[in-house]
């Protein structure tokens, strides 16, 4: 395979570097520059997404700010291959929610895309997870990447594990499903050893964990200084549980104190993590009542459902992302998730469903079940 | 200037207007209008005395004569049609705000479904279905049996309504009254206002006959009160989601005789002899309003327009002037407010499509900009069928014969409802033929998707005939 193209590794070092400045660095111009550059490599060097700027008459030299970027619905990654160098893909990362492989959206990274979502991982997490710099053993519920080569979580905790855990972190789903009675063992292990523990994984997993552990009376008391870490909410694979009930849970059963429960919000087409500002406020003595938070190599726009313009601050509307480590794909993706600014940072309420069915008409997501054989 | 009106989400009969206590009021705004919405709050009292009061007065409308009922629904049907009367003005002022469908959309689909519930139209069904109407009145010489036949109605159906297709409720309560039942209908949160204003229509022609009816609103899945109103009910009529129609079977008793019309869906099928220049433009706006009408979420609605190749006019050049026809629609004929939801379905799907285009891929994306108002999307046929995120997206399929499009219903043989039909040759005869095989309830022409016949076979039952009860008596002499 051969190398990178040289701008492409020049870019990638100039936006490593913007990365390595952390949190909280403010330097909103040097975002725009690098937002401008990585879109006119992309312009230049993934065709389709030139026509579709051209179309809407949008060219690099004709835009002076980041939110004039045309945005990519994420659905397009279910139908098309959007990487800037499709043959240096190294990893393919898919959307999860349906069985049909060819209705999972793909992203292909290359080597250094690969290295800018490491970057971005570890700055933000040490940001926003580890903000306290302990270091803790960490348990995933989730698959390894060798499992799951094609889910980003897998990648984004094996990350994590590398960067921040004690040694004898590990992953616990295996080919038999979760292993939950290794979980016992290490929770009891830390408890009794006083070694605190990270404990991370996809939200429905802990809600599927929790009610094992309410079904058997189980109930930790995890040091302190443990914590969680969840992401990816419930997609119908556990119940619905609002984000108070499950930091009352990660209490109740876990014993981890309320602060310490911290959630993330990823998706497979966007390099970085936006996580909750929870545990760093906590952290830092700030009183504010936690937002997603845009690490500064990021922004989000909210824009009307409607025409897809932004909204002004408050307003519920649909999430934008620009975020400059997408430089191996689409640096602007527009998703189908609800939102709202707010001073702090940014909420989300999840997917914007179809709604309710209005009329009597059969609708997709009712298509979906009977496919699916119910 | 601020307008200000008051509706009620319910209407029972005047004896019992005292038991109604309201729990809240819903506010619904916007520049010019303000409505007031009185959700009613439903406790056990009312629950065990609306069903019996509605029995005990449904013997005024057991022995009216059949002739009767259907002067009293065919005036109510033709004041709705007056543009000047009150209640129809009211509810144009209102309904559009509340559902989210333009004034002009709601204003049609009145006319659509009164002008279908005329004196005739009632006629014509009820000879369709029962044969001879007066076997409501009494028994009846029946030739065939060579006796007396009478058929009887329930005493009381119970009807759960879940969508907001404006003046959809009042077909449920034309045909109670017509097979001579009281009826309690539950109106949809969606679109809660037109059936008490109906019934209020009933009371002003014959308020004998408006006693034994009554519409209600709480919220799905009140356990206590539905099931206690199924255990009073002869008959339930169920409207709704697959989902919602098998929970609500689970708290119907057995004994109880159920029919239910889910969600079902629609498509249409142009053949190569209608694909010419001369007929481009009309067929086009009949393929557009087909989309158009009820903002496309009735299941009368398309989802799939196919179209076949090897005519006078490409699949695509037709996209292009049903393009036209959906544009000068929207501009007629507004699309109503969608949810956030909803919209970006539509803008996901149509950059799907774009992308595909842009590819070099045999597709066409025609849409509205930069709003999501109506979508048109071409493609080759892909062997399955794909349901459309509704709300006037179209999705049209070129194929290479007609023949290939019914393999793809097939797995979706027990949703299929509508079908639009133009095919033009004689092959037609064969293709209609394959398509009822499959499961379609109605064949039409495009165009006229959005308009059955008022007594249609309603998702495949004779909504009539399926609530009655026969009783034959062999004898003649006797009588």
């Amino acid at each position: 395979m051969s190398e990178l193209p040289k701008e492409a590794l020049e870019l990638d070092q100039k936006i490593i570097d913007f990365i390595r400045k952390g949190v909280d660095q403010q330097d909103p111009e040097g975002f725009n520059r690098l937002a401008l550059e990585v879109f006119a490599l992309q312009f230049k060097s993934i065709p389709l997404y030139r026509r579709y700027c051209e179309k809407r008459g949008i060219e690099p030299e004709r835009i002076s700010s980041w939110e004039e970027v045309p945005a990519l619905p994420t659905d397009v990654f279910k139908v098309m291959e959007l990487s800037m160098f499709p043959s240096q893909t190294v990893r393919t990362f898919m959307t999860s929610g349906t069985t049909k492989p060819e209705e999972r959206g793909k992203v292909g990274y290359d080597e250094g895309g690969l290295r800018l979502m490491d970057a971005t991982i570890e700055e933000a997490a040490s940001s926003f997870l580890f903000p306290d710099g302990t270091k803790t053993k960490i348990l995933i519920i989730a698959p390894s990447p060798e499992m799951a080569p094609h889910m980003i979580m897998a990648y984004g905790m094996n990350r994590l594990k590398d960067y921040f855990g004690l040694p004898q972190s590990r992953f616990l789903v295996g080919r038999e499903g979760f292993e939950v009675e290794t979980l016992l063992k290490e929770l009891r292990f830390s408890e009794e050893e006083g070694v605190p523990v990270t404990l991370c994984g996809g939200s429905f997993g802990f809600v599927n964990f929790f009610d094992y552990c309410r079904e058997k009376g189980l109930k930790f008391k995890l040091p302190s200084s443990s914590r969680t870490l969840d992401a990816g909410g419930f997609k119908g694979r556990s119940r619905e549980v609002k984000r108070e009930e499950f930091i009352k849970e990660c209490g109740e059963i876990l014993g981890i104190e309320k602060e310490y429960s911290v959630n993330l919000l990823g998706m497979t087409e966007i390099s970085s993590q936006f996580y909750d500002s929870t545990l760093r406020n906590f952290h830092k003595g700030l009183h504010l009542s936690g937002a997603k938070i845009n690490p500064p190599w990021t922004k989000t726009l909210v824009v009307d459902p409607e025409t897809l313009k932004p909204l002004p601050l408050g307003e519920t509307g649909l999430l934008k992302h620009f975020d400059l480590a997408n430089r191996g794909h689409i640096l602007a993706i527009q998703t189908d998730d609800l939102g709202r600014m707010t001073g702090e940072g940014f909420e989300v309420f999840g997917r914007s469903k179809e709604g309710e069915a209005r009329g009597c008409s059969l609708t997709i997501d009712e298509m979906t079940h009977i496919e699916k054989g119910k | 200037m601020m307008e200000n009106f008051e509706l009620e989400a319910y209407h029972v009969p005047p004896e019992l207007r005292d038991q109604v206590k309201i729990s809240r009021t819903m506010v619904y705004e916007d520049e010019s209008t303000r409505i007031l919405l009185k959700i009613p709050s439903i406790d056990r009292t009312l629950i065990q005395s609306l069903p019996h009061h509605l029995k005990k007065k449904r013997s005024y409308l057991a022995h009216l004569p059949i002739e009767k009922i259907v002067h009293v629904l065919d005036e109510a049907s033709r004041r709705w049609l007056d543009k000047n009367y009150p209640l129809r003005k009211l509810a144009l002022k209102t309904i559009p705000l509340i559902t989210g469908f333009s004034p002009e959309v709601v204003e049609a689909s009145i006319d659509v479904e009164m002008e279908s519930s005329l004196r005739e139209d009632m006629w014509r069904t009820l000879s369709l279905e029962i044969g001879n109407p007066l076997y409501l009145d009494d028994f009846q010489y029946s030739p065939q049996l060579g006796g007396y036949s009478r058929a009887f109605g329930p005493e009381l159906i119970v009807s759960i309504f879940s969508e907001n297709i404006p003046a959809l409720p009042h077909l449920l309560f034309m045909r109670s009254a017509l097979v001579k039942s009281a009826c309690l209908g539950k109106v949809a949160r969606g679109e809660p206002t037109f059936a008490p204003l109906y019934l209020k229509t009933i009371e002003e022609i014959d308020p004998e006959m408006a006693k034994c009816m009554a519409v209600l609103y709480w919220q799905g899945g009140e356990e206590e009160i539905e099931a206690s109103l199924f255990e009073q009910a002869s008959a339930v009529v169920l409207f709704g989601g697959v989902e919602a129609c098998r929970s609500l079977m689970e708290k119907i008793p057995r004994r109880i005789r159920t029919l239910v019309h889910g969600h079902r869906l629609g498509f249409g099928v142009i053949g190569r002899q209608r694909m010419n220049r001369q007929g481009l433009e009309r067929l086009a706006e009949a393929v557009a309003l087909d989309c158009s009408m009820f903002d496309q979420q009735a299941c009368l609605a398309p989802h799939v327009y196919y179209l076949e190749e090897g005519g006078e006019v490409s699949p695509k050049e037709f996209c292009q002037a049903v393009a036209v026809a959906m544009k000068a629609l929207n501009e007629r004929m507004p699309r109503g407010r969608i949810s956030p939801g909803e919209a970006s379905a539509i803008h996901q799907l149509r950059a799907a499509y774009e992308f595909r285009e842009l590819n070099g891929e045999d597709v066409l994306v025609l849409a509205s900009s930069p709003k999501t108002d109506w979508t048109v999307v071409y493609e080759k046929d892909p062997g399955i069928f794909s349901p459309s995120p509704l709300n006037r997206f179209i999705r049209i399929f070129g194929v290479e014969d007609i023949f290939q499009v019914p393999p793809a219903l097939k797995p979706i043989g027990p949703f299929l409802q509508n079908a639009a039909v133009a095919i033009g040759d004689d092959r037609e005869k064969e293709f209609i033929r394959i398509l009822g095989g499959l499961g379609v309830a109605r064949i039409t022409s495009p165009g006229k998707m959005s308009v059955p016949s008022m007594m249609w076979h309603h998702d495949g039952i004779s909504p009539l005939a399926s609530l009655l009860r026969w009783c034959d008596m062999e004898k003649k002499d006797e009588f």
